[in-house]
């Protein structure tokens, strides 16, 4: 029982107050590429959150049941990219075959992610912070959520932008960006939370 | 040791991660028509969706289940049609080129506003408050939604209002769709008339707010030999199956409301001057006073040139006609 | 030895990777707490750069097209974990500062797409010099970005106090709202910067026979010349809103989109007549056609 409280209140940190976007700063490139539409912005957080919920686990294993007995500790970035590449291009065949609406809806996002500094900076940070099995999945789903939540909230301030009037200098990525600051500020006051 | 450990492991962990997707490949392999990359390198690739699906690919793939036609593609044409039939092995039908065209012709100097609109430049959102800051129910708002989504470039707001540039629209609808009052419509490419008006209320009511909305007379019903234009409630509507391009409802309508697009209708500037009132319609605290009830149409002058369809260009034909035109008519005098 | 040094100039000005082509946004807002931190990962991402393009340019003949993007991800990693242990045995405090961000070189945007775009295409020398001129774009803009998140939330540069004793540092520039911030102001000061110079160029235009164009501009010269003559028939329009379209014509570099360029000129004089409110031929030109077709 205090273990399941643990892991949800983990859970709630990494969405709210290590959130993956604005307090961790991984995941930005398609942030702020894939945020413009509400629609694909749900696309691309459904994508990711698939995605390291399979890779943290399947990293997890790997590095405790291979390269932690042979002491090849200093080759995980190695084998994770390896294992990560391979899992994104498994998903999508496989979804392509048996799941194809999900296929459609997910589409173009899931080679894009392995390149995603999320997928990679979740399995790495589960292995610092020295996480068991349940509690690398478990965290590694609730980042994914805390980026899917961000990339969404995003996506409806990005539409209002686009009407904004703003001085030429300014339009574009400056913009948006001086708009991801505001917001993570409001995120910032999450971090007097302790869990 | 080490070394060789690592060598040992990651050149296994790769085989066998090379071998499952290997195997994936062909358990999971997905049958693919080869029909549909074939007909999606056919088509223009500009994804605009004016063919009613998400995208070319999706175009091709409807086309191959038997869901679309092979004229589907509005922007590719006759062209590829008939390579679209080659590839299925059918017949090619037909394709009519269509353009957008605005139907509302009220300028900033025309059309009344109701209010002062303050807030987001966008055509959307002003139908929020109460449709938009133009007193006319039916008018383009103009802040320009349609100019945004349009992939060609053709339309753009001018004085208020939006226009379409007929040669370089490709009919992919975008606009129409996106129009909140849904006063854009795709015409015949050829067209050379249309009415520039949407306006639904009566005659008496249309001219408090706008100088030249159609007020439903019916004089180009009378006029018209094949029958098609019409007059529905108080709007006038061409049938272009049955329009032959006489340009008689053109000289008959008395607030020069239908417009004749091969190079424009003539009509001399001073009754162009004449038409327009002397305050701006705008700024005149009270309604404005109406014109008389018929006020007599201004003759025309000389017949349109007539110009190849292909290559009209508004400027071009409006700049010619300027210079062109001979003060022979007599104008009535607005009272 | 010329074209080497264009390149560089160009990557660092024109084509800055974070600044201008909006990559590898990640480290640059993770590590630019300090000066310090950013050297250090400027640098280690430029030598990460310049072995993996030296790499990848000579295995290019060899790796099949389908699985290519796994194979320079696997080079590249293989380069990180090298720069990953070095750093760890010899800049112990910079690798603790840097911390997670160091394996995440592997992702970075930067990498890849130099690889992608340039090395899988070019010989070895090229790529290198195309990977340390990256590199350096990078590490200046990382360099820039973290001078002002460090003075500005701190109040020194690279540990040194820099400000008056009286000057209270604003914190927020050191947490991570303030990389955002950061980020967006400076890109728009470089945008600003970009325009201004773009308008200087316009209004002293070099004299003739000096720049070798590149083929790209040569063959807007008919779009060119056609937004020349509209511009000549206006009054002069103020510097500071030269809009993009007029000035295409006088830069120089490649830089310019063609394709933006090119679009943009058939919808010149209507998009002048709405941008400059002053009373020109166009603007008249644009609505007695307006009231010649709706007053029909």
């Amino acid at each position: 029982m205090e273990q399941l409280i643990d892991i949800l209140l983990l859970m709630l940190s990494s969405v709210l107050v290590q959130n993956f976007i604005f307090a961790k700063f991984y995941g930005i490139c398609p942030f702020l590429g894939v945020s413009d539409k509400p629609a694909t912005a749900a696309g691309m957080g459904m994508a990711v959150t698939f995605v390291i919920t399979l890779s943290s686990a399947a990293t997890w294993a790997v590095y405790y049941y291979i390269l932690e007995p042979f002491r090849l500790t200093f080759l995980k970035t190695i084998a994770f990219i390896l294992i990560i590449a391979a899992l994104v291009q498994l998903i999508e065949m496989f979804l392509k075959k048996f799941v194809p609406s999900l296929y459609q809806a997910l589409g173009i996002y899931l080679p894009l992610i392995t390149t995603n500094c999320a997928v990679l900076g979740s399995a790495l940070l589960n292995i610092q912070n020295g996480y068991n099995f349940v509690y690398s999945v478990a965290v590694g789903f609730a980042a994914a959520i805390g980026f899917t939540m961000a990339i969404l909230i995003f996506a409806g301030v990005r539409a209002r932008l686009q009407f904004a009037q703003a001085p030429k200098s300014f339009q574009g990525m400056p913009l948006v960006l001086i708009s991801a600051g505001l917001i993570a500020i409001a995120f910032s006051g999450f971090s007097g939370i302790n869990f | 040791m080490t070394i060789l450990y690592a060598i040992l492991w990651f050149a296994g962990i790769a085989l066998v991660l090379g071998a499952m997707l290997a195997l994936a490949s062909i358990v999971f392999e997905v049958k693919v028509d080869p029909k549909i990359p074939e007909i999606t390198e056919v088509l223009p690739g500009a994804n605009c969706g004016g063919c009613g699906f998400a995208g070319c690919s999706a175009c091709a793939e409807a086309i191959v289940r038997g869901d679309a036609k092979v004229t589907a593609c509005p922007v590719g044409g006759q062209a590829v049609a008939d390579q679209i039939a080659s590839i299925m092995g059918v017949e090619a039908g037909s394709v009519t080129r269509m353009r957008a065209q605005v139907m509302c012709s009220g300028t900033r100097d025309n059309a009344r506003q109701k209010y002062i609109y303050e807030g987001p430049h966008d055509c959307a959102a002003a139908m929020r408050l109460g449709g938009g800051p133009k007193e006319c129910p039916n008018g383009c708002i103009g802040f320009g939604t349609c100019e945004l989504l349009c992939p060609q470039d053709a339309i753009h707001v001018e004085n208020g209002v939006a226009v379409v540039r007929a040669e370089k629209c490709i009919g992919c609808g975008i606009c129409v769709e996106s129009c909140p009052k849904h006063i854009i419509k795709l015409i015949p490419f050829d067209a050379p008339v249309h009415v520039g008006c949407s306006s639904l209320d009566k005659g008496a009511l249309t001219r408090t707010y706008c100088e030249v909305g159609c007020i439903g007379c019916k004089m180009c019903t009378k006029v018209c030999e094949s029958g098609a234009i019409t007059v529905n409630g108080a709007i006038a509507s061409i049938d272009y199956e049955k329009c032959t391009h006489c340009g008689k409802c053109v000289e008959k309508c008395p607030r020069k409301i239908i417009v004749f697009e091969e190079g424009k209708a003539k009509i001399e500037e001073s009754v162009i001057e004449e038409a327009k009132v002397e305050e701006p319609i705008n700024e005149a605290p009270d309604a404005v006073t109406p014109t008389s009830e018929e006020p007599t149409p201004a003759v025309i002058t000389e017949k349109v040139k007539t110009e190849e369809p292909d290559t009209p260009t508004a400027p071009d034909s409006a700049e010619n006609q300027a210079e062109e035109t001979t003060p022979d008519s007599q104008t009535a005098e607005n009272p | 030895m010329n074209k080497y040094v264009k390149q560089i100039k160009d990557s660092i000005v024109d084509q800055n990777p974070v600044l201008v082509q909006f990559l590898g946004m990640c480290p640059t807002l993770a590590t630019t707490t300090s000066v310090s931190n950013a050297i250090g990962m400027g640098l280690a991402a430029t030598a990460v750069l310049i072995c993996s393009n030296v790499f990848i340019s000579l295995l290019r003949k060899f790796i099949p097209k389908e699985i290519r993007i796994a194979s320079y991800i696997v080079i590249i990693s293989g380069f990180v974990t090298a720069v990953e242990l070095l750093m760890k045995a010899f800049f112990t405090p910079l690798y603790d500062a840097l911390g997670l961000y160091i394996p995440l070189i592997v992702v970075n945007c930067i990498i890849l797409a130099r690889a992608e775009a340039y090395a899988s295409k070019n010989p070895v020398l090229p790529s290198a010099v195309d990977g340390l001129a990256m590199g350096l774009g990078f590490t200046a803009a990382l360099i820039l970005i973290a001078s002002v998140r460090e003075i500005l939330g701190a109040g020194t540069w690279l540990g040194l106090r820099v400000t008056p004793a009286a000057f209270q540092p604003a914190l927020i520039f050191i947490l991570p709202a303030g990389a955002f911030l950061t980020l967006g102001l400076v890109s728009a000061a470089v945008n600003k910067g970009k325009d201004l110079a773009a308008a200087y160029a316009d209004a002293h235009p070099k004299p003739e026979g000096v720049a070798v164009l590149p083929d790209e501009i040569v063959t807007e010269a008919p779009a060119a010349a056609a937004i020349e003559s509209v511009a000549e028939a206006e009054t002069p329009s103020e510097e500071t809103h030269a809009p993009k379209t007029e000035s295409a014509p006088t830069q120089q570099t490649d830089t310019v989109p063609t394709e933006d360029a090119v679009s943009a000129e058939p919808i010149t004089p209507t998009a002048e007549s709405a941008e400059e409110s002053v009373k020109e031929e166009t603007t008249n030109k644009e609505s007695e056609e307006t009231t010649n077709g709706t007053a029909d």
